[in-house]
């Protein structure tokens, strides 16, 4: 179990120290060495400073690329985490409710239309039914969500709207996964065979539900969670741009247009460590919530 | 629930599958001979201003509306499917090429390399296609979109594909076919034609769904279609600066767009919320 355990955590560390490789290559884009050495010697210099958290300077403003990766963050991350609370809040109850065959039978056309909506036409969708349908101002939804804002008492309104149509994009987005990972969980879960055997031995269904498929479940949506934060973190790039958000991913898109390569992969890598971060610290919840072995 | 009923319910799913499945491939199909004779469909060529009054809402000599330009929108929406579908499919087929088939076959490499190589494409998998989509055509320019849009579904699609080789390469099947000496190739063969039989219509659709979402968002972005080369999603994007006025210009196109993607998903026969 242990051996196991410790082969996972090696993976993840593993998957950080490819995704600082992957970003070390993209930041040597930067330094237009011609030929096959040049390109070498110029990617070992760029891993071993990026080691140390040196992504170079930008191209643009000529700051310490990832001190601009980092300062744009936080807009990212308050989005991102309002985001997951509304993701939560729609696909939990959302996911039991679709997991009963009949209410996902009646619901499933409409599902699948929102599934094949893309985010920036949700987005703009949500925008068009707040200002024509709710008569929210236009600025409201073009305004960036900032604490500056929510100082001065005129803005409060105006930016928690913005934050809120914001959020509530990358929510819809992340509350799919959340359902789909929950309802796979609850239908195993509720067609498992040792339901039969415990019933037999006189346990009634609460029981059965309380003590061992509630456990099942919530350890198979923590071990979902790197594919739901990464659903979370494309909706949240589209988003951003969509909702005029001056964020990570917003600064990722200017710098990719400008050839501004350091910035850019100090922002893949912040978002690669967010998600496989992520990722393993949900495997490591469910291994203590199912007390099993770590198997998927 | 008893083991009859739950055979019963199996079956029963499994079949309303195979007819969502038709009935997305019929939906693919329309939009295919729509994209074929888009030339014929469409009233005027891509671009063509002034081809009616400018701004007029949907009536019936005009279906779907002008823009602010007099650009007719049902003639702009078809010629924007059609550049659009092309690219998907091109993008589809790479995805495929690179994900899939490299998926299956790596899975034989000897020496670990197949392990190895699952982790290279599994950090690539930990980071939104969207992105990587940006970076490649970043790199390489606007006109390999569809290339960079392939190239970036790839891995999400290369990680299933050998996941799922490896469960066959590690099954009973496998295990006698080594023993009794056939070699690796004639069985990786086998299981590549089970496979394209079985599966490929849910890989090939979930591509699809993928791609046409990747490139479409690219071009709303600004980093896919360039004039005079308009897809659907630079279509929706021209459309932004007026839509909260002029909704036609951007709705259709936009239900388009999702026609297309839900077809594909429909083709896949992808679950409610499952991403392609």
């Amino acid at each position: 179990m242990w051996r196991d355990r410790l082969l996972r955590a090696a993976q993840a560390l593993g998957s950080l120290l490819g995704a600082l490789v992957l970003a070390s290559l993209l930041a040597t884009l930067s330094q237009h060495s011609h030929g096959f050495w040049p390109f070498l010697c110029a990617f070992s210099a760029k891993l071993l400073a990026a080691f140390g958290g040196d992504f170079g300077r930008s191209a643009v403003t000529d700051a310490p690329a990832m001190a601009s990766a980092l300062a744009a963050f936080p807009a990212t991350l308050q989005l991102l985490s309002g985001g997951v609370l509304i993701a939560f809040l729609i696909g939990i109850p959302l996911g039991a409710f679709l997991s009963a065959s009949r209410t996902l039978r009646a619901a499933a056309p409409l599902m699948q239309i929102i599934a094949a909506t893309p985010v920036f036409v949700a987005a703009l969708a949500l925008i068009w039914i707040a200002v024509r349908v709710l008569h929210w101002s236009e600025a409201s939804q073009a305004s960036a969500l900032s604490w500056t804002a929510f100082v001065k008492a005129g803005d409060r309104s105006a930016a928690l709207r913005a934050f809120a149509l914001s959020a509530l994009t990358v929510g819809v987005a992340g509350a799919a996964s959340i359902q789909l990972s929950l309802r796979r969980a609850l239908v195993r879960a509720w067609s498992a065979p040792y339901r039969k055997g415990l019933r037999m031995m006189g346990l009634g269904p609460l029981d059965i539900d309380l003590r061992y498929a509630a456990p099942e479940v919530l350890a198979a949506l923590l071990r979902d969670v790197g594919e739901i934060a990464l659903a979370l973190i494309s909706a949240t790039a589209v988003a951003e741009w969509v909702f005029h958000r001056d964020g990570a991913v917003v600064l990722f898109l200017k710098s990719a247009a400008l050839g501004d390569w350091n910035v850019v992969a100090a922002i893949l890598f912040l978002l690669a460590v967010i998600k496989l971060v992520a990722e393993f610290l949900g495997l490591a919840a469910s291994w203590f919530v199912a007390c099993e072995d770590g198997a998927p | 629930m008893s083991s009859e009923a739950f055979v019963e319910t199996a079956v029963r799913g499994s079949r309303l599958r195979t007819v969502i499945s038709a009935g997305g491939l019929a939906g693919l199909g329309l939009i295919a001979v729509i994209v074929a004779l888009s030339d014929v469909i469409a009233r005027v060529p891509a671009g063509t201003l002034r081809a009616g009054p400018p701004s007029l809402p949907p009536d019936i000599a005009y279906a779907f509306g002008t823009d602010g330009l007099g650009r007719d929108v049902m003639s702009e929406t078809v010629h924007a499917l059609a550049v659009t579908f092309s690219g998907a499919l091109l993008a589809t087929v790479i995805a495929i090429v690179v994900g899939a088939v490299a998926g299956f076959a790596t899975v034989r490499a000897p020496l670990k390399l197949g392990v190895a190589l699952r982790g290279i494409v599994g950090v690539l998998g930990s980071l939104p296609v969207l992105l990587l989509a940006v970076v490649a055509v970043s790199i390489a320019g606007h006109e390999i979109a569809p290339i960079a849009a392939g190239l970036a579904a790839s891995p999400a699609i290369f990680n299933r594909s050998f996941d799922r080789a490896l469960r066959l390469a590690r099954s009973r099947h496998a295990e006698y076919a080594r023993a009794t000496g056939i070699p690796a190739l004639t069985l990786l063969r086998r299981d590549l034609v089970y496979e394209v039989r079985g599966d490929f219509l849910n890989v090939a659709g979930r591509a699809l769904a993928s791609t046409t979402i990747t490139l479409a968002t690219l071009s709303f972005l600004g980093f896919g279609a360039a004039p005079p080369h308009v897809d659907l999603g630079l279509m929706i994007a021209g459309a932004r600066a007026s839509y909260l006025d002029l909704w036609w210009p951007a709705l259709f196109p936009a239900l388009a767009l999702i026609l297309l993607i839900l077809f594909a998903r429909l083709a896949a026969a992808l679950g409610e919320g499952e991403p392609p």
